[in-house]
């Protein structure tokens, strides 16, 4: 008889903290942010194995301001949109460059960062433009804006372009002398060569200016809105200037609203 | 290029597209696996005799010991007991460096040295990294094989008075070689299976034609099909191959 009761008893805590997780969770699901953490220093992980950077700390800033509960998980990047499809992340915040081909798939906000492609090369490279690298061994990240940018100026399956997982492993290939060039994103690009002596970058004006924006998956307006609310305050309290200034130094660029 | 559909899903036009790519990669995966096959056979005879050196008097007994057998096993331990993906980096940013640098190689050096780092760098990597490794399961496969082989056939060809070699090379081995088809042909389809790692270093073969499709069109199923089929076929041929062999090795067994 007490065994019953017991059993009861313990059924009914279950059920009764099952049906309180259940509506804690309809009130306020905790959004899965994918981020790829190789990019330093947009995304990175610190000593303590936190994801830290810009991108992080922006995402936290728009999060807090539009009440949005958040949890940041590493994802590769060469990964990254499959996860957002997938479901596995709700959105992506991981310095991804705003363009045609991929708003098609896919739903950005406005910008939050300005980037351009730049060229890495080794201090004796007399490279002066993306011109000049033509017949050169170029290295890139797969997929990435460089990518597009080296496959459209010298065909996309050339043999020259050599495709690699993320941009430390493109800097180290390019200082150990197995690549001429490298292209990237300036602010990761610039970040990278100044480990490295014997590299500089070239900045070839003729590069295009592209946004970074936060990734959601196509048709998730709700989700979009409220991002785009939390940057436009952020951007208004100064909060964004302030976090520009702690990753790049500088004053931040006058963003294009849309 | 327009969208092509086939079965109203897979979308064959961005395959078209990095045709090219996916053909110079299909290359590249088997000169890779041929060239690791013949190489890590080889160096896996070398070790798995070294693993089995054995000398009946001092000092070539210490020297067996301690030249031959310790070497091997730390070899085949290391290379056994971590990851190839790991080795594969290894190899390629920090041990080859050391060797071809522009800068200060100790085996080559200066333009030679950038020349080679630039058009083969990451094929002489990945095929280092993937016959050593290869090698060192080979050789457990020779060793095992050699073992396998009974004491009186050793016993047998000394007491006609053949040298321990050439027990080795006409008896031994012979017979062992036989036993050891079925793992080989596991091996060698390992190592084609094992070869899409080197894609990690910018190597250009199937993965890494796969990888640049998917990373341009952020699609999965049209490049990774596409690649797993012609890895299957390429396995289906070599298991076809290693079949081939051992039936004509395997002539004259009543078994």
């Amino acid at each position: 008889m007490q065994l019953i009761h017991r059993i009861a008893a313990s059924l009914g805590f279950v059920a009764i903290a099952l049906g309180t997780a259940g509506s804690a969770q309809a009130q306020n699901k905790e959004l899965i942010v994918g981020s790829s953490a190789t990019y330093r220093p947009f995304a990175y992980e610190s000593p303590t194995k936190e994801i830290v950077g810009y991108d992080v700390d922006i995402i936290k800033a728009v999060a807090q301001k539009a009440g949005l509960s958040i949890k940041i998980v590493n994802t590769p990047f060469t990964g990254i949109f499959a996860a957002l499809n997938n479901g596995d992340v709700d959105l992506v915040i991981s310095g991804v460059t705003i363009n045609d081909k991929r708003k098609q798939s896919y739903d950005f906000t406005m910008p939050y960062f300005e980037a351009r492609q730049l060229i890495a090369v080794p201090q004796t490279s007399t490279a002066k433009s993306l011109k000049d690298l033509a017949g050169k061994k170029i290295g890139v990240v797969t997929g990435s804006s460089g990518d597009d940018t080296a496959s459209r100026e010298f065909g996309k399956t050339n043999p020259d372009i050599r495709r690699f997982e993320s941009t430390p492993v493109v800097i180290a290939e390019l200082a150990n002398s197995g690549l001429d060039a490298a292209i990237g994103d300036n602010g990761v690009i610039a970040f990278r060569v100044q480990e490295h002596k014997q590299l500089k970058t070239v900045n070839d004006p003729a590069f295009p200016k592209e946004y970074f924006g936060i990734v959601v998956k196509q048709g998730n307006k709700a989700l979009l809105d409220k991002l785009n609310a939390g940057l436009a305050a952020i951007k208004a309290d100064g909060s964004y200037a302030a976090i520009y200034k702690k990753w790049f130094q500088g004053d931040a660029p006058v963003l294009p609203a849309q | 290029m327009e969208p092509i559909l086939w079965f109203g899903w897979f979308r064959a036009d961005i395959i078209a597209e990095y045709a090219e790519l996916f053909w110079r990669g299909l290359q590249m995966t088997i000169a890779v696996t041929l060239i690791c096959i013949v190489q890590g056979t080889c160096l896996g005879l070398a070790i798995g005799m070294a693993r089995v050196a054995e000398a009946r008097h001092a000092p070539a007994r210490q020297l067996c010991k301690y030249l031959l057998r310790w070497p091997s096993t730390v070899y085949v331990s290391f290379f056994r007991g971590t990851p190839l993906f790991v080795q594969i980096l290894l190899i390629h940013f920090a041990v080859l460096p050391l060797f071809i640098n522009p800068a200060d190689g100790l085996l080559i050096s200066g333009d030679t040295a950038r020349s080679i780092k630039q058009n083969y760098g990451a094929f002489v990597s990945g095929i280092v990294a993937l016959t050593l490794n290869a090698g060192a399961y080979i050789s457990e496969i020779f060793r095992a094989g050699i073992q396998s082989i009974d004491k009186g056939q050793v016993e047998a060809s000394r007491s006609l008075g053949m040298s321990f070699r050439r027990t080795m090379f006409h008896v031994v081995l012979p017979q062992a070689f036989r036993r050891m088809l079925p793992p080989l042909g596991n091996n060698a389809i390992s190592l084609l299976k094992d070869s899409s790692l080197i894609s990690a270093i910018g190597l250009a073969e199937l993965a890494y034609a796969a990888r640049t499709v998917a990373g341009a069109y952020s699609r999965y199923w049209e490049p990774y099909l596409t690649i797993s089929l012609m890895y299957w076929m390429l396995t289906l041929g070599l298991a076809y191959g290693i079949k081939k062999l051992e039936t004509r090795y395997g002539r004259g067994d009543s078994r």
